[in-house]
């Protein structure tokens, strides 16, 4: 039995650094630059299509086509602050928050109308490939996205701690008008922090390739749970991002193995609801957090 | 008898469309023979039924729901099984998936109507998509994921109709009855009160509106309108199943169709499904076939348009240029009749204050009030007296606790220990701030919160409100206020428009129209040119003349001087000093820690 709850716990904590990877593009936006980007699930869903495709027709490993695609989709990242969230800033949160909704309805389809709905996945040599610990079994790619997801954490804390333009990403997060009278250039910073939050949202998708299938509402569905670790990890926190990435993924291991894998979902949802309503700040958010940049 | 006549026929006269359109929506029907048109325009009208629906939580209260599908999804369910294991009428199982719908209304709206912007947004959806789990896991109920066939029974009782045109009248009149409904909510002050919220919630507390009870109200209306719908559909359709009824796409559709076409306003949401159920149904029926996707793609890319050109609706932009055309052929008759007011009776606001018989008496007393923020000490040990008529000013250098004294009093925050009497009994701690409004304490806010979105005059009317619950009353009783103040000329500006002057003069009324015993203004002229500020003199005088008590917080010092009959100090949280102006001009603690040299008095 404790075999296999152990069993359990790896896998949750293996999913939770799925979670955890997924959620923190979604933070980091959110943190700089006050949008909850709805949109955020299609970018992964595009990281997984474009790493699917680069390995069927040119047949270029993920782990090495991520190199290609983690830099487009920064690009695309800066792109998207520029067209749609620069001109929308000052207009009613409203606006925002449809249009990112718009664009996830566009892209989703987009993909549906391109590549139907068909799921689409690829074989690689180590998609199967586990570590054995004793009895327990470590699944090697899932391992690999772990490793990354720590890796990015603690890159961006290097990041947001040691160079300029992270100490202005922080000093943005902190107070807008603040920071602009302190001569940072706030809109580059959202150009960073927009090319940064997209560029590793599609890095997650090309590493989840080995182990799930692109479909084109995969992202949206990512998405959803992302808001949910996002939210109790405390918005705008990367460390809380992977906390609650961490947390989910437990959850719905053991939901999935002691309750029901149909009510795994509905058990995340609930506990966002309740830790929404009693602690909408998150586990490690600053008090008031969520009712900064909104009205 | 003749003015019985006149009044019908101005009745009819104001409402000439609203009968011209009813007309048109019972004649169309015998028009449209081919099944297919019939089928598009039971979409349309059930989806600007929804849009209207949603547009009253969503539009008018400004809470913006994701998760509306859940009443729909209620609704079909409980129809459907009712009509399906006992055989009860859909019609009964209406109402009842209606009642359901209302009570899960409020089982989300209480905890999550705290959660503001895209915060209630993510929680609703998240709410939805419970609801559809559970339903797919509760199988034996609802047959789970392959969803319910509902057997072909014809007959009224049924809601099952071997002609669409059926259908479409029943939904011609849901439709009519969302109008109605809409058309009701904003002409009442629960309307005026939801809108006043969805500007601003702290302003709209201290002018007297129950924001909970508000929202709560407006999210089971929307929740039984919408319910309504899916049981409709669930009997037109024949078929339910939970990712077509519990659907995220269908609550965003009803929010983006009301966005698209212009929030809060009866006709947006008309406007948003008129424009996109046609566009979906041709795109769905033309290329649904081999290019699945590409009717939500232009969707999503429709949307973000509008968003980004149209912020504000195609309504709004339309009305830019529809409406002067059709003042132009005096087919709008202008909504307010009223001729140039009666002057004389113009301070009759002032009645219910205008009690100066206890002229000692004290309104207002603290004793030994503390509140501290973590560990900033806001107010320490803090006692005051104030009596009625009196004005008084608060004085003090920023951070010395004097919008923290006025926050305490009025509601908005509450004291860590410590007393506040007014008129004579304990309202320690006593919250929200419509409570304290309601007993006759008004406030403006330091920066300044009026209703940006509405005229002048409607500001005032949620102001009124507080007193009243017929709008005509609200009405008179919000010019009165405005010609008191001065702001008559300008009261069908939007507040966002005017200069920081008059936005402080629209607050300042609101709060009167309450028509409030004490009022508590918060730097009212900060910010005032000279002239302005000698105009607020006298407006404040004035309003002690209707035996108001005023406490004014002022850096303008010759304004306190002037006016003030007795002046406080406050200083770190305490008061340092307190008296005629004379008296504490001359205080050498008050000199150090606020004056300066200029004011001392030889």
């Amino acid at each position: 039995m404790l075999e296999i709850i152990l069993q359990v716990a790896i896998n949750g904590l293996l999913l939770g650094g799925i979670y955890a990877l997924v959620a923190i593009g979604l933070t980091l936006i959110f943190g700089v630059v006050r949008v909850i980007n709805f949109a955020q699930g299609e970018f992964l869903m595009i990281g997984m299509y474009a790493a699917f495709w680069l390995s069927h027709l040119l047949g270029i490993d993920p782990y090495f086509s991520f190199l290609i695609i983690t830099p487009l989709l920064f690009l695309v990242g800066i792109m998207m602050q520029k067209v749609i969230i620069k001109p929308l800033l000052n207009a009613p949160s409203l606006a925002l928050i449809f249009a990112t909704f718009g664009l996830s309805i566009a892209l989703q389809n987009g993909a549906l109308l391109l590549w139907k709905a068909d799921h689409r996945a690829i074989q690689t040599s180590y998609s199967n490939s586990v570590l054995l610990l004793g009895n327990l079994i470590i699944s090697v790619p899932r391992l690999v996205i772990f490793a990354v997801a720590v890796a990015i954490v603690i890159g961006l804390f290097l990041f947001l701690q040691r160079t300029y333009w992270g100490k202005a990403m922080t000093a943005v997060a902190q107070d807008r008008e603040a920071a602009m009278l302190m001569g940072v250039d706030i809109h580059k910073v959202y150009m960073l922090a927009f090319g940064l939050g997209i560029g590793l949202e599609a890095l997650a998708g090309v590493l989840l390739m080995p182990v799930y299938s692109a479909y084109p509402t995969i992202g949206f569905q990512f998405c959803i749970i992302a808001f949910v670790i996002v939210v109790l990890g405390g918005m705008g926190n990367i460390f809380g991002a992977f906390l609650g990435g961490l947390i989910i993924g437990l959850v719905e291991a053991f939901s999935g193995f002691f309750i029901s894998p149909q009510l795994q979902a509905a058990l995340y949802y609930v506990i966002f609801v309740i830790v929404l309503v009693i602690r909408p700040q998150g586990l490690l958010g600053m008090v008031g957090a969520q009712e900064m940049g909104f009205k | 008898m003749s003015e019985g006549k006149n009044k019908t026929i101005k009745l009819l006269k104001a409402n000439i469309y609203y009968i011209f359109i009813v007309i048109i929506l019972c004649v169309l029907p015998l028009f449209v023979r081919n099944p297919y048109y019939a089928h598009i325009f039971i979409m349309f009208f059930s989806y600007a039924f929804l849009a209207m629906a949603w547009n009253i939580i969503g539009g008018y209260g400004g809470q913006l729901s994701l998760g509306h599908s859940i009443f729909y999804g209620l609704g079909a369910y409980t129809s459907t099984l009712l009509f399906v294991h006992f055989d009860l009428s859909p019609w009964l199982g209406m109402l009842v998936g209606g009642i359901l719908a209302i009570s899960i209304s409020v089982a989300i709206g209480y905890p999550c109507f705290r959660l503001h912007g895209p915060f209630f947004a993510m929680s609703t959806l998240a709410v939805c998509e419970v609801f559809r789990i559970l339903t797919v896991y509760f199988s034996d109920l609802t047959e789970g994921s392959i969803g319910i066939s509902i057997p072909i029974r014809f007959g009224l009782k049924n809601m099952i109709f071997e002609h669409k045109i059926t259908y479409l009248y029943i939904i011609i009149g849901f439709f009519s009855l969302a109008v109605l409904v809409s058309k009701l909510i904003e002409k009442s002050k629960f309307g005026y009160q939801l809108i006043a919220l969805r500007e601003d919630e702290d302003a709209a507390e201290s002018s007297g509106v129950d924001v909970t009870r508000t929202k709560l109200k407006a999210i089971m209306i929307s929740a039984f309108l919408t319910a309504m719908a899916g049981s409709f559909h669930a009997q037109y359709a024949l078929y339910i199943d939970p990712s077509g009824e519990f659907s995220i796409l269908l609550s965003v559709l009803m929010a983006v169709m009301a966005i698209l076409g212009g929030v809060g306003t009866v006709f947006g949401p008309i406007l948003g499904a008129a424009l996109l159920v046609p566009l979906q149904e041709i795109l769905r029926g033309q290329l649904g076939g081999q290019l699945h996707g590409l009717h939500l793609f232009i969707y999503g890319v429709l949307v973000i348009i509008v968003v980004m050109f149209l912020p504000h609706g195609i309504f709004e932009w339309l009305k830019g240029w529809i409406l002067p055309w059709l003042n132009k052929l005096q087919i709008l008759t202008p909504e307010m009749p009223e001729g140039e007011r009666a002057r004389e009776d113009l301070v009759a606001w002032g009645r219910a204050a205008r009690d100066m018989s206890h002229e000692d008496e004290v309104i207002l007393r603290t004793r030994d009030l503390w509140k501290s923020f973590g560990g900033l000490v806001a107010i320490r040990n803090l006692d005051v007296d104030i009596r009625r008529g009196e004005i008084i000013g608060l004085i003090g250098p920023n951070g010395a606790g004097k919008t923290t004294l006025f926050d305490l009093i009025s509601g908005i925050i509450k004291p860590d220990s410590g007393v506040v009497e007014y008129n004579g009994s304990n309202i320690t701690g006593i919250r929200p701030a419509h409570k304290l409004c309601h007993r006759g304490i008004g406030r403006t806010f330091q920066i300044v919160k009026p209703f940006g979105n509405i005229t002048v005059l409607k500001n005032v009317m949620v102001g009124a409100f507080a007193r009243e619950g017929a709008e005509e009353k609200a009405r008179e009783e919000a010019l009165e206020v405005l010609d008191f103040v001065g702001l008559y000329p300008k009261k069908d500006n939007l507040a966002k428009s005017l200069t920081i002057g008059d936005r402080k003069r629209v607050e300042l009324a609101r709060a009167l129209a309450t028509r409030p015993k004490l009022l508590l203004l918060d730097e009212t002229m900060a910010g005032l040119n000279p002239k302005e500020i000698g105009e607020a003199l006298v407006l404040i005088q004035k309003i002690r003349e209707h035996g108001i008590t005023v406490i004014l917080i002022e850096h303008v010092m010759h304004a306190i001087m002037n006016l003030s009959d007795r002046v406080i100090i406050m200083h770190h949280g305490e008061k340092i000093a307190e008296g005629t102006p004379r008296e504490v001009a001359s205080d050498e603690r008050v000199i150090k820690a606020y004056l300066g040299e200029e004011y001392v008095v030889i």
